[in-house]
């Protein structure tokens, strides 16, 4: 059995080698790869005989542990029993790994027909090379595409500033608060009123009462308590910008929240392992009843609830703020959207599959049954079953209707590898190893030399 | 069988004779080589090229070439963060070679000579091998963490007062290497096993018929014959260390605490996938195979040389 | 005579009781982690971080991570597909790397030190840095991101086989050093080629170095999520390491699926590993009774 899977294997070998060398060396064609997609599996797949009935080849990212991933998959066998199409889906959980693959595919020319993908800097090659078709084209031929969407919020590319993709369920950024640990250092829940420095205050009585008042790993997850502290220098409307310098306006908003942090950092009301420990241990800190306060997206509304055994100790409130920032002005947006590809628009039989598939996917009831407690950016608004939902996942409802101000999170301009100074090095800043305004400086040079 | 003991040399016109006509070489080495050329050297050619490029995510094309070609390597020589992970990776090195080989060539020989059970030993010992580095990374963080990990909580049973954050800088390169080290013991294990396996029981009968003491037997028979396979597993810790980012990335991620515990192979890895960095990370590579090739030969001159 | 001189060998001066403690030490250390994570497979993802190093009985005890595995991927399939992969990578690399080792070691030749340094570092590259240029490769053939399930599973391997190349080159080189060139003269003298030597006296005598080779090659194949990430897509392709790439989310890791998925992926290795085991013992019977 072995020798001849052995022998099998050797001779389908040889044989792909032998097409190797009479096809053009790859060596050749590494950068123009449009050209050549003829062998792509898509266009063996689509039967021309018959122009109605497609396999639509389908790429999102839920998948796996995503809270949607069975939303997805009903979605998807309904739309086949409804439209009478196929859908040949490769979803994945979105990790480095998945955005390489989507990247790779684009760049061989084997991308999807349908691609639910990030619509920040993680589009911009793909946006850039032409590959995806902009929302304004899609709609001289479909007016009435997105049409349930507000054009402002479909997540605008930062390629070009238009709009290519159309938005699901999005995201809140909030505080989340360990009721008890609060109780036993006898100080109150923080609300919309409650201001920077009260919130100071709290921090301090629940260190003395020997908790950690915030539950953070800056070694490996400081984004969230970045975006804030910045936050509370800027405001809603002027958040979402990047600075030109470390020593402009909005420059001087990052040295100052960065220096926030480290004054956080300083007074001790991060947990002893916050350079040490993982994300995952000082969740667990704060599950555990240790510490007071995390600040995380609304993801974790479902990762707490399925982390605690006691659900109605958390709740979810505004960050406290300070300056020209309401406390009850929020950090929110939806990061993904759908997107169609050049190659499906261009095959006159997807074409319109593609455009049905995604407007099945972006109902206002679809929508409104994956973003649950998520913003969306459905002109109607999404409605929610609250009946289902748990106390937790109801104050984050009211966390969102109750803000009065939303911008996106500035680190989506930032590309990953431009972050490094500032993210992977926040330890060396709040322990003063590095120098803050360098480290803002560095971060934009890096930027600057996209 | 006699003859062979005690071990001696080739019959070194012998193999002249045998293996003179050297035409059936290719068909022996032509399958393996072709693979090895078209899947590794094809690509890693590429990934040379990259290293004097700017590529940012993988799977990205090139946005042209750096300025200057080799700034990735200037780069390089002036990271700080380099030269701490080539310290931890030195050190990597020795731990490896002398504590997971070590302690595999100390357990193989025993296992050896042992009458019953050796069966249930050469199983249990491959488990670590099969777990995958996520869940032992998680294991090995809940016995070393903070609070009320596995080590903290036994110290407080005995009396302890203040927890030990392992992971701080004065604990973690310990705490890294010493699951790295006991993870890989049972691979060199097995192998050596393996090449106890190959040498005749007769050599040691008839060792054993001259007089020759249990340790006789190990040190005139089991390690000469052992010297080839010994030779390999050096070389492969030698190499292994260099590129073993799995579970110490688990467990300290981003060289965790303040780029403390860097490797040659989680900085490479970071650089890839978090850092966005292909070019660099490909010029690290290139150091790193570079390393790889000279420590080999340097192995492989030091076993020639010694005789046991 | 003999009986004698074989229970002298198993003597040693330490004693076997010494020796059996020594080993049953180490065999504590290697034996505790799988139980643990056998044991953690049945709680709750709640009871993972706080309760880790307790027994699963009572209100920690739970299925539902089984439930959920068996959910997410079509457990029969995926085992299947990496059976199929990981078989073919083991078989293809102990053959040519048999092959190509012999001769690296027994001839003498001008190009061998080159050879044998393009197999050491062909060991080191990493395979983020190969990869997308054997993508790119793959894809120009046709056998990438297509319907055809068995393409797919081959276009896994075909890179698996050549990353396990180099390594398996090296290992038996080494065993292939240790044989005694007599046997292989003796061969010679009754008149077998090059090819019958390899194949009879080469083969019988280093079979537990070759099920050693194929142990690993397979086991690097089967767990490496990596490549599988890249050429296996769809549900129906996909193999049973991929449970393991499922479990983070924004939500946080589900350490209780993690468990469940690496007990699931281990239990066949540990079959396949046990069952090889016989081979490596029969292959020294064998080879002392052609010696």
């Amino acid at each position: 059995m072995k020798k001849l899977l052995a022998l099998l294997l050797s001779l389908t070998m040889v044989v792909s080698m032998a097409a190797c060398t009479k096809k053009e060396d790859p060596a050749t064609n590494n950068n123009n790869n449009s050209s050549n997609n003829n062998s792509g599996a898509t266009a063996t797949t689509a039967p021309t005989a018959a122009p109605k009935k497609v396999t639509l080849n389908v790429t999102t990212t839920y998948a796996g542990n995503d809270g949607n991933a069975q939303n997805y998959q009903d979605a998807v066998a309904a739309w086949e029993k409804a439209s009478g199409n196929k859908v040949n889906d490769s979803s994945s959980t979105s990790d480095e790994t998945f955005k390489a693959r989507v990247l790779a595919d684009f760049e061989t020319g084997s991308e999807p027909d349908v691609l639910f993908f990030f619509n920040g800097v993680d589009s911009n090659s793909f946006v850039q090379a032409g590959k995806v078709v902009s929302i304004d084209e899609i709609r001289q031929s479909y007016p009435d595409y997105a049409s349930n969407m507000k054009d402002g919020m479909l997540g605008a590319s930062p390629a070009d500033g238009k709009n290519y993709s159309v938005p699901v369920n999005g995201y809140w950024e909030g505080m989340f608060v360990n009721k008890e640990v609060c109780k036993a250092a006898g100080v109150e829940i923080p609300d919309a009123n409650t201001t920077w420095d009260q919130f100071l205050e709290t921090c301090q009585k629940i260190k003395d009462a020997g908790y950690a008042p915030i539950a953070v790993s800056l070694a490996t997850v400081p984004h969230y308590w970045f975006e804030f502290a910045i936050y509370n220098y800027t405001s809603s409307t002027t958040h979402s910008k990047l600075p030109g310098s470390a020593s402009d306006a909005q420059g001087q908003a990052w040295v100052n929240g960065l220096n926030d942090i480290k004054m956080l950092y300083e007074k001790g009301y991060f947990p002893e392992n916050t350079l040490t420990g993982t994300d995952d241990e000082t969740v667990q800190l704060f599950i555990d009843n240790k510490a007071a306060f995390l600040i995380d997206g609304s993801w974790k509304v479902g990762g707490i609830e399925g982390l605690t055994s006691n659900i109605e100790n958390f709740t979810v409130t505004y960050i406290p703020g300070k300056n020209q920032r309401k406390t009850t002005d929020i950090i929110g947006g939806l990061s993904s959207g759908y997107y169609i590809t050049k190659k499906a628009w261009d095959d006159p039989d997807k074409r319109a599959a593609a455009v049905e598939f995604i407007t099945y996917m972006t109902s206002d009831e679809m929508v409104s049954k994956f973003a649950n407690v998520s913003a969306t950016a459905l002109k109607n608004g999404s409605s929610v079953d609250e009946s289902q939902l748990s106390n937790l996942a109801k104050d984050g409802l009211a966390l969102v209707k109750g803000a009065t101000g939303m911008t996106g999170a500035v680190q989506d301009l930032i590309p990953t590898e431009c972050r490094v100074p500032v993210f992977d090095g926040m330890p060396n800043l709040v322990t003063g190893k590095s120098d803050i305004t360098e480290s803002v400086q560095s971060v934009l040079d890096l930027i600057a030399a996209q | 069988m006699h003859f062979l003991w005690p071990y001696f040399k080739r019959g070194e016109t012998m193999t002249a004779h045998i293996y003179k006509n050297k035409k059936p070489i290719i068909f022996f080495l032509a399958p393996a080589f072709a693979f090895i050329i078209i899947f590794l050297y094809y690509p890693f050619i590429q990934n040379i090229i990259n290293s004097f490029q700017e590529i940012s995510g993988l799977g990205s094309s090139a946005k042209g070439w750096a300025d200057p070609w080799y700034s990735n390597y200037v780069k390089l020589v002036k990271d700080e963060n380099m030269w701490i992970a080539l310290k931890n990776t030195l050190i990597m090195l020795l731990v490896t070679v002398f504590g997971q080989v070590g302690i595999a060539l100390l357990l193989s020989i025993l296992t050896d000579r042992i009458s019953h059970g050796a069966k249930f030993f050469r199983v249990v010992y491959f488990f670590p091998i099969v777990i995958s580095a996520t869940a032992l990374g998680l294991l090995f963080n809940l016995i070393f963490l903070y609070d009320k990990g596995m080590i903290n909580q036994l110290r407080e049973i005995f009396g302890a007062t203040e927890l030990v954050d392992f992971k701080s800088k004065a604990y973690a390169l310990i705490t890294m290497m010493i699951p790295v080290m006991w993870q890989y013991v049972g691979f060199y294990f097995i192998i050596l096993v393996t090449g106890l396996n190959n040498i005749s029981t007769e050599l040691y009968e008839a060792a054993a018929i001259d007089g020759a003491t249990p340790f006789q037997q190990v040190k005139f028979i089991s390690l000469p014959l052992l010297q080839n396979v010994i030779s390999t597993c050096v070389i492969l810790a030698v190499t292994g260390s260099l590129k073993v980012f799995d579970l110490p990335w688990t467990m300290f991620p981003k060289g965790l605490p303040n780029g403390e515990t860097w490797l040659t192979g989680t900085y490479m890895y970071y650089q890839v996938f978090n850092a966005n960095n292909v070019d660099y990370s490909s010029a690290i590579a290139v150091v790193i195979v570079i390393l790889g090739v000279i420590l080999s030969k340097l192995v492989n001159s030091i076993f020639k040389e010694k005789e046991f | 005579m003999k009986t004698t001189t074989v229970k002298n060998k198993r003597k040693i001066s330490l004693g076997q009781p010494i020796i059996f403690l020594l080993l049953s030490i180490w065999a504590l250390t290697t034996i505790y982690p799988i139980i643990w994570v056998v044991l953690n497979s049945f709680k709750d993802r709640r009871f993972i971080l706080s309760n880790s190093f307790k027994l699963p009985i009572g209100d920690i005890f739970t299925l539902d991570n089984y439930e959920l595995a068996f959910n997410r991927v079509n457990i029969l399939s995926a085992y299947k597909n990496s059976l199929i992969i990981s078989t073919t990578v083991a078989a293809v690399v102990i053959l040519l790397a048999g092959l190509a080792s012999y001769v690296l070691v027994r001839y003498e030749f001008r190009l061998k030190k080159l050879l044998y340094s393009l197999v050491i570092a062909g060991m080191m590259f990493p395979a983020f840095s190969t990869i997308i240029p054997v993508f790119r490769m793959e894809h120009s053939w046709g056998i990438v991101n297509t319907d055809n399930l068995y393409l797919s599973l081959l276009s896994c391997a075909l890179p698996q086989i050549a990353g396990n190349l180099s390594f398996a080159i090296v290992v038996l080189m080494g065993y292939i050093k240790s044989l005694p060139i007599e046997l292989e003269e003796a061969a010679y003298m009754e008149g077998c080629n090059i090819f019958q030597i390899f194949f009879r006296v080469i083969v019988p005598l280093t079979k537990p170095s070759f099920a050693t080779v194929a142990i690993f090659s397979f086991l690097w194949s089967y767990n490496d999520l990596f490549t599988q990430m890249f050429f296996l897509r769809t549900k129906t392709q996909w193999g049973i390491t991929i449970l393991l790439n499922l479990l983070t989310s924004q939500e946080g890791t589900n350490y209780g699926l993690m468990a469940s998925a690496v007990t699931l992926v281990v239990i066949p290795l540990l079959i396949l590993y046990i069952f090889l085991q016989k081979y490596i013992i029969k292959g020294m019977t064998a080879g002392a009774v052609k010696g």
